[in-house]
């Protein structure tokens, strides 16, 4: 295949991505391992080009993780379950009048994330590789001290800390019954259930006479949607003049970082990364929206590191990503394939070279970017003020919960259903009772997943 | 969140707040039954379909999944079609209070927002623009006041 042609597919395929995942992006709840993964698979079976499957899922993972910020910031639920961390923040900025502002800070993030993270990865695929298992054996410490350092500066403050314990107990009880029901363990559900637990709580509460009572109100809510505002001069949105310069930089180092961490889950480094760059910020307006920049710029980040570390330098699909949504790339019999025994593999691994790697990953990256960012910035406040008057709450809640269950199902069946709904309501009365918040309670799952059986490992 | 509302009113009024935003209880009832009496019956149904064809295994659950969330988003548009927003949206407008009641409860949940003269010339410039600057001082300064007097 000639160079034209390598471009070729690479553009063509990239701007399929794009689109498809732009517009999937805009749909809550549509988890990214549940819609990339088949739909990659699908464009492999088909027969496309190795370059042009590898463009097509970098500009999807790309163009997903800046729409979702759409219905993150403008409807207050989390558009796939990468959002969910910033849906807190997004909500509060909600409130505070302008989620096209929380809009812009989110996407702008993820395009300066989103472009560092590809040559970034290329260059840690070379370096790191020989430290990965060394990173992987202290994960599960990692994330216990930062579970703790995590619910200690939250609002909950050691009644967090001490929250912490039940609620890992719940996890493992809830994790270990259901996988020994259905044989494979549950992930997204676990999620659904931590990112919407106020909801599934105030549900349940609005079902009773006396939780009723206390949610009834007089008159409907007023929202107070601040002034459209072009911070930024020319045409075209520039991502560098809607962020300030220190939050420009802080959302390129927590790329940085969160690149070369590849074994970490992307959900978990999104509240990590969030917490540590903008975490102790005391002005709450710059630290909120700081924190929409990060947030989401680690969601970017993580996905393109995740992605193609292990795809340059192993040719296994080892870390979160690579084992999810990426999985089609390493394994996707019979085009692509792993054989376990002989230790060989025959996937986008052997099929491309770092270079094409690193230039073709920045055009799909490229593509994506230019395809939605624009018409997300410039369609920000339009979009928030539209919906506010036209789409009610019940129609969100509605079709969200319809999600939840579709999801859940897919998943794990009834048994999903059930832990999303246990985990919510747990999670949702530590978040009234305790304070303690949604990042403090993603990083309990991973102390549940991840130092829990280390812990075990070490007394037994 | 602000008024505790007395147990008079409860028969006049159906709205509750949930989850942030204010809803008419019986149409929230409507919209759920819509969403997941939609959404999973078509994906349980899609798979079911799927399943005495030949598709590809792996694919079959996809492509039920894609069914179950495209019948959602119908849910969605069929309950924003029959029921409107109980929402009250001013943009841009010089309002007093409405913004104050969004600060306190924000505030009570992360802290201070901060006084808007502190932060780097950028934002100050964004929060002037989008007319936040005013609201934030006030309750800046109401904070310090209320601080001081503590």
């Amino acid at each position: 295949m000639d160079i034209l042609e390598l471009f070729a597919w690479a553009a063509g395929m990239a701007l399929v991505g794009a689109i498809v995942f732009g517009l999937l992006g805009l749909v809550s709840g549509t988890d990214e391992t549940a819609t990339i993964a088949p739909i990659t698979l699908l464009v492999i079976l088909l027969g496309v080009a190795p370059v042009g499957v590898f463009a097509f899922f970098m500009a999807a993972i790309s163009a997903k993780h800046i729409t979702h910020a759409i219905p993150t910031t403008l409807l207050g639920i989390p558009g796939d379950t990468l959002a969910a961390p910033l849906l807190r923040d997004a909500q509060l900025l909600r409130e505070l009048g302008v989620p096209h502002i929380a809009l812009r800070k989110a996407i702008s993030g993820g395009v300066i994330a989103a472009i560092i993270a590809v040559p970034v990865a290329v260059l840690f695929a070379w370096i790191l590789t020989p430290f990965s298992d060394a990173i992987g054996a202290v994960a599960p410490w990692l994330f216990l001290a930062a579970a703790a350092l995590i619910a200690v500066v939250s609002k909950g403050r050691w009644r967090a800390l001490v929250a912490l314990v039940p609620f890992v107990l719940l996890i493992v009880a809830l994790r270990d019954g259901s996988t020994a029901i259905l044989g494979t363990p549950l992930s997204i559900s676990f999620f659904l259930g931590i990112a919407t637990g106020p909801l599934i709580l105030d549900l349940f509460l609005a079902s009773t006479p006396r939780g009723r009572a206390r949610m009834r109100r007089d008159a409907p809510r007023v929202f107070e949607l601040a002034a459209d505002s072009r911070t930024w001069s020319g045409r075209m949105p520039n991502p560098l003049q809607v962020l300030d310069g220190r939050q420009a930089a802080s959302t390129a180092g927590a790329a940085v970082v969160s690149s070369a961490t590849f074994v970490f889950s992307p959900v978990a480094m999104t509240v990590l990364m969030g917490e540590a760059f903008a975490g102790r910020i005391k002005n709450g307006y710059r630290r909120l929206t700081s924190m929409m920049a990060i947030k989401n710029g680690t969601t970017e980040s993580t996905y393109i590191a995740e992605t193609l570390i292990p795809l340059i330098a192993i040719g296994l699909p080892l870390s979160p990503t690579a084992a999810g949504p990426a999985n089609p790339l390493f394994n996707a019999p019979p085009v692509y394939t792993i054989d376990a025994e002989a230790g060989t593999t025959n996937n986008l691994h052997d099929m491309l070279e770092p270079w094409q790697f690193l230039v073709f990953g920045l055009l799909a990256v490229i593509v994506a970017v230019l395809l939605t960012y624009p018409f997300a910035m410039t369609q920000a406040h339009r979009a928030a003020s539209w919906i506010m008057r036209k789409v009610s709450h019940e129609a969100v809640i509605g079709a969200f919960a319809g999600l939840i269950a579709v999801i859940c199902l897919y998943e794990g069946g009834l048994v999903a259903l059930g832990v999303a709904i246990v985990v919510g309501l747990a999670g949702g009365a530590l978040n009234r009772l305790v304070k303690m918040h949604t990042g403090v309670q993603f990083m309990g799952f991973y102390v549940a997943v991840l130092t829990v059986p280390a812990v075990l490992a070490l007394l037994g | 969140m602000t008024q505790p509302p007395p147990a008079a009113t409860t028969t006049e009024s159906r709205l509750l707040e949930v989850w942030g935003d204010t809803v008419d209880q019986r149409h929230l009832v409507l919209s759920i039954v819509l969403g997941v009496g939609l959404g999973a019956p078509v994906f349980l149904g899609t798979s079911w379909l799927l399943g005495m064809t030949d598709v590809a295994e792996g694919l079959q659950r996809s492509y039920a999944l894609l069914a179950g969330i495209a019948a959602c988003l119908i849910a969605a548009v069929i309950a924003a079609r029959l029921f409107g927003p109980k929402r009250t949206v001013e943009i841009g407008a010089e309002t007093a209070g409405s913004r104050q009641e969004a600060m306190d409860a924000i505030e009570a949940e992360i802290g201070p927002l901060g006084d808007p003269d502190e932060l780097p010339a950028r934002l100050l410039a964004e929060v002037r623009a989008l007319g936040l600057y005013d609201d934030l001082a006030a309750q800046h300064r109401r904070r310090t006041e209320a601080e001081g007097a503590a």
